[in-house]
């Protein structure tokens, strides 16, 4: 059947037509990266997140400079286990800052998604970690740098450990579908990381017996149990 | 129902922003009218699963959304734009709406076509590789809707969605609110009576946390015709309403 070419034929609904034109024309196709992601993650939304991180500029910043100063301060300030310990709480708090109520536009937005907001968190906090530490990777290599030296310790001993931590959080967050697990995984892997690295050192016995370790300790129990008290509450919106 | 509220409650410190509101509401559009600190948003926030109700029962899409995972199945089927959206500058029109997408869980085969389709209702088509920094004000309150409207959603709550549209704008918006009313239960919050009177089938009206009406558009007009003030008749009951509640 010829049809003039001016005219669509009348069974034809432009509109639909031109819907999956516009489909294709403006559809982004994902790299590989970001599809690994998605499978690993068992959610596109979240890999999306995970990859979005740090083409937030703003956020971005705030985040990357208080972790590498909490870096710093730990790897390279007094040596006590104390500091070590605490530079988590002050990265996360700094990463949640960031990408939550404090910069993020989008975070009220972001509160009423399937993908639950604290997933996300813990998919920013690992993108945070693991590019930084890619970047002290690569200012450790040169080692024509007068800083290079630092930033090796800064890496390796803050930045590339803290990216495992947070990459066992998602994946524990992600097995059992929930962020609360995944986070409270995440302490217990760093409290773990700090005390072998004390082992180590033959300084075992100090970390259990030096009074100065009782207030982190006691703040991560605190921390863990807030977490499994959450995890475990009454749900909220019900008559009462 | 996909809404049913009973003596719902949420308090901030000492201030009560919403005072024991029932609400029920199927499909169609449903506007919440009120003053500034009515309570509306506060509300609206709850409806979204932002913020969670001090005290009373909240029944979205015959689901409790206070249990983490009856909460994520009715976000997966929920559209919301806040009152003040910000926005992903570096993002283009299509990014923004994509990602939002993603983030409501919709099957990824699905979402160009879903995202296509909600730009071009919202008639940024011509718009939709550009960034979002180089868009204006009605623009971006566009994209909003686009990305609420993104899932096809059976709960759609729209903040104060006219703020920032020219008239032109406007009219195509009440149009398309009363086409999603057609399946979905939307409900909208604004203090601009002219748009509930164009697009609105049932109408409620909260002042100081409290629902003091509720009805058609044209019981809230009957309301003003003996006590009213203002120039239409929608606002002259509005006006009436307010001042009995108050008086």
């Amino acid at each position: 059947m010829s049809v003039p070419h001016d005219e669509a034929p009348a069974d034809v609904d432009l509109g639909r037509v031109w819907i999956s034109v516009a489909a294709q024309v403006w559809r982004r196709q994902p790299g590989r990266l970001e599809r690994t992601a998605a499978r690993l993650l068992r959610s596109p939304g979240l890999a999306r997140a995970l990859l979005t991180t740090p083409s937030l500029l703003v956020p971005w910043l705030i985040a990357s400079i208080v972790v590498l100063a909490a870096g710093a301060a730990a790897t390279l300030g007094s040596g006590q286990p104390v500091v070590a310990l605490l530079a988590p709480a002050l990265a996360a708090a700094a990463i949640a800052f960031a990408y939550g109520p404090g910069v993020d536009p989008a975070w009220e937005l972001s509160c009423s998604m399937a993908v639950s907001d604290r997933m996300v968190l813990l998919a920013r906090a690992l993108a945070v970690f693991a590019l930084n530490a890619a970047l002290g990777l690569a200012a450790s290599a040169v080692s024509t740098l007068p800083a290079s030296g630092a930033a090796a310790a800064v890496t390796f001993g803050w930045l590339v450990p803290m990216t495992a931590v947070c990459a066992l959080a998602l994946a524990v967050a992600t097995v059992t579908r929930s962020a609360s697990a995944g986070a409270a995984a995440g302490v217990a892997a760093w409290l773990i990381t700090v005390l072998s690295g004390r082992v180590a050192g033959g300084h075992f016995g100090a970390a259990v017996t030096d009074t100065v370790l009782f207030l982190p300790y006691l703040a991560i129990g605190a921390g863990c149990a807030v977490v499994v008290l959450y995890a475990t509450r009454i749900p909220r919106g019900i008559l009462r | 129902m996909n809404v049913e509220i009973s003596d719902l409650t949420r308090r901030f410190g000492r201030h009560q922003a919403v005072d024991g509101v029932n609400l029920q509401a199927g499909p169609g559009v449903f506007g919440l009218l009120g003053p500034n600190g009515a309570g509306k948003t506060t509300l609206l926030r709850m409806m979204a699963t932002v913020i969670p109700p001090t005290t009373g029962r909240l029944q979205l899409l015959g689901r409790d959304p206070g249990a983490y995972g009856t909460r994520r199945e009715v976000r997966r089927r929920l559209g919301y734009l806040p009152q003040s959206l910000g926005y992903y500058p570096g993002f283009t029109v299509a990014e923004f709406v994509e990602y939002f997408a993603l983030l409501k869980e919709m099957p990824p085969s699905r979402v160009p076509g879903a995202v296509a389709t909600a730009i071009e209702r919202v008639d940024l088509g011509g718009r939709a590789r550009a960034r979002l920094r180089t868009l204006s004000g009605g623009m971006l309150r566009r994209v909003g809707i686009a990305q609420a409207i993104v899932n096809e959603p059976e709960l759609l709550l729209l903040d104060e969605p006219t703020a920032g549209l020219d008239p032109e704008q406007r009219v195509h918006f009440r149009a398309l609110l009363r086409d999603l009313g057609q399946q979905a239960t939307v409900v909208v919050s604004t203090h601009l009576v002219e748009d509930v009177g164009a697009a609105c089938s049932q109408v409620a009206l909260m002042d100081q946390g409290k629902i003091v009406f509720q009805g058609t558009p044209a019981e809230l007009t009957a309301r003003g015709t003996e006590h009213g003030t203002g120039d239409a008749p929608l606002e002259r009951g509005y006006t009436a309403v307010l001042a009995a509640a108050r008086s």
